[in-house]
């Protein structure tokens, strides 16, 4: 690990820059320079300044989403962790309903399980048994990714300081029980005008998007913000994700999961 | 002027004796796509005169991925023959092929003949069971590069294949999730959606492009639906485990 910390100037002077771009909708220069390099904990003190922020504005905290969860993208981005950022209420969009598309900044799709919790996972040696018994059901889920971040330009510091590039998010509205599907293997196809546009599997979630999820109950309750009964977990993308022009409509179906639309309005 | 005949042994011997040839598009730079149907009908009459038996037929670009990769939009298609069947969990020796890459594939096992036209209940009636299956492919050109007459004279890259265990004809096969591993490290992650949204419908491309060649799908035929996925290269001492959802494991060793 770096042994260069970030000074507390620069990491409000990042979160600073990050808020900007968010309420202006012009997307800025990385935070990176302000970060020392691979500073995660740095990053992460970004995004909970700008979480307090949201915070502190009436904004309601619903859940987590969790991202760099495939092979592929973290070797992209050189790491070999999952990061995770915070979802609001105001991020939630229903089933087919049109998506402002100015309402997230450079969107792109990925179609992902979500899982809400019946229970409090508050416990520091959480197991897949805990995570199992407080699974209240799943849910199929299209995360509309963003970044406040010109062009994507991201690195490791840059998108977990933009809040894990979260965006809007859209959930399918049958809730299944976590053993009358199979979140390891079930197939994903996410289709655009009758074209497949990006195919998986849950195993291209980490091996399987339990193990993201997992592993994102406990880092929170490490630092003391463990998963409360209700949260919603987005666990990460079972495929590629895909670039969003007006009036895109995305239909994902996930085996034994059911399907979820994302309709984006034409400008 | 090079006969289609001369063009037909060439391929067969390139994959019989596993050597790489050049395109025949290097010299024959006009060869049509139906010359190069009328090659690969030549090439496997003359597996037929060696014994080997009519299994089936292959589909081939059943992605707009790869598609695109050839630069074509249709769907080619090969014949299969009981010498290119392998033996579920067993071996592959790498010395009978040139450059053998593996894909995950839907099988289809016919169960009425079926030819031309057809819904796809149509098509469904005619199925005997569904199976998840392996295909061996192996372009006997230099690199694996091809033009799109070279590929279908080559018998559309086809080599072989493995098929798991039935399912019955009634499974839904739209959506299920593939994982292939190569000793015990996952190597591909799709779906059967990848095939052409639903693999039935590259069943229906079977039954209109091989009537259009004045053949059918014949009872006990098995018919390869398309990739799933991209193909995975093969090397000695890799095993491949291939798990299907819903419809099981389909498994081999490549030796030397």
């Amino acid at each position: 690990m770096n042994a260069v910390t970030t000074s507390p100037d620069a990491i409000r002077a990042a979160a600073d820059r990050l808020h900007t771009a968010a309420s202006s909708g012009v997307a800025c220069d990385p935070v990176r320079d302000l970060l020392a390099a691979g500073d995660a904990d740095a990053a992460y003190a970004v995004q909970a300044i700008n979480t307090e922020r949201a915070l502190a504005a009436g904004r309601r905290l619903v859940g987590r989403k969790i991202g760099l969860t495939s092979v592929a993208v973290q070797k992209q981005l050189g790491v070999g962790q999952p990061d995770y950022g915070m979802l609001f209420a105001d991020m939630a969009r229903c089933d087919a309903e049109d998506i402002v598309l100015a309402d997230v900044l450079q969107a792109k799709v990925e179609a992902e399980i979500a899982f809400v919790l019946g229970a409090d996972l508050d416990h520091d040696q959480l197991t897949v048994v805990d995570l199992l018994r407080a699974i209240d059901f799943a849910l199929p889920a299209i995360e509309i990714v963003g970044s406040r971040v010109r062009n994507w330009d991201i690195r490791l510091t840059d998108t977990i300081a933009d809040n894990a590039s979260s965006g809007l998010y859209v959930l399918g509205s049958r809730p299944v029980a976590i053993d009358d599907f199979d979140p390891r293997l079930c197939g994903m196809v996410m289709e655009q005008a009758g074209e497949p546009v990006s195919v998986g599997a849950g195993a291209a979630c980490m091996g399987s998007p339990l193990n993201a999820a997992l592993w994102l109950a406990r880092v929170m309750a490490r630092v003391g913000k463990p998963l409360r009964e209700g949260d919603t977990i987005l666990s990460g993308a079972l495929g590629p994700m895909v670039t969003v022009r007006p009036g895109d409509v995305f239909d994902v179906r996930i085996e034994g999961l059911g399907a979820v639309r994302a309709a984006f309005a034409r400008e | 002027m090079t006969s289609l005949a001369a063009l037909a042994a060439i391929v067969d011997e390139a994959a019989s004796s596993a050597t790489a040839v050049p395109q025949l598009t290097e010299t024959i730079t006009d060869l049509s796509v139906d010359d190069a149907y009328a090659v690969q009908a030549l090439s496997i009459a003359r597996r037929r005169a060696r014994g080997e038996r009519r299994a089936g037929y292959k589909m081939g670009l059943t992605s707009r991925a790869k598609m695109q990769q050839v630069g074509v939009s249709e769907i080619i298609w090969g014949r299969l023959t009981d010498a290119m069947r392998l033996t579920e969990g067993g071996e592959l020796s790498r010395a009978r092929y040139v450059h053998p890459r593996v894909e995950p594939e839907i099988a289809y096992i016919i169960g009425r003949p079926l030819a031309g036209e057809v819904s796809a209940a149509e098509a469904l009636a005619a199925v005997e069971a569904i199976a998840p299956a392996l295909e061996i492919i192996d372009s006997r050109y230099r690199d694996f590069k091809f033009t799109l007459p070279d590929v279908i004279a080559d018998n559309s890259s086809s080599s072989g294949f493995f098929v798991g265990s039935w399912a019955r004809p009634s499974a839904d096969v739209s959506n299920l999730g593939i994982l292939m591993e190569v000793d015990g490290r996952p190597v591909q992650i799709g779906s059967s959606a990848a095939i052409l949204g639903n693999p039935i419908r590259s069943l229906l491309a079977a039954a209109r492009l091989v009537a259009r060649a004045g053949e059918r799908l014949e009872p006990g035929d098995i018919v390869l639906a398309g990739g799933a996925t991209a193909a995975h290269p093969l090397t000695p001492g890799q095993h491949i485990r291939t798990t299907f959802q819903a419809l099981g494991i389909v498994a081999f060793t490549v030796i030397t």
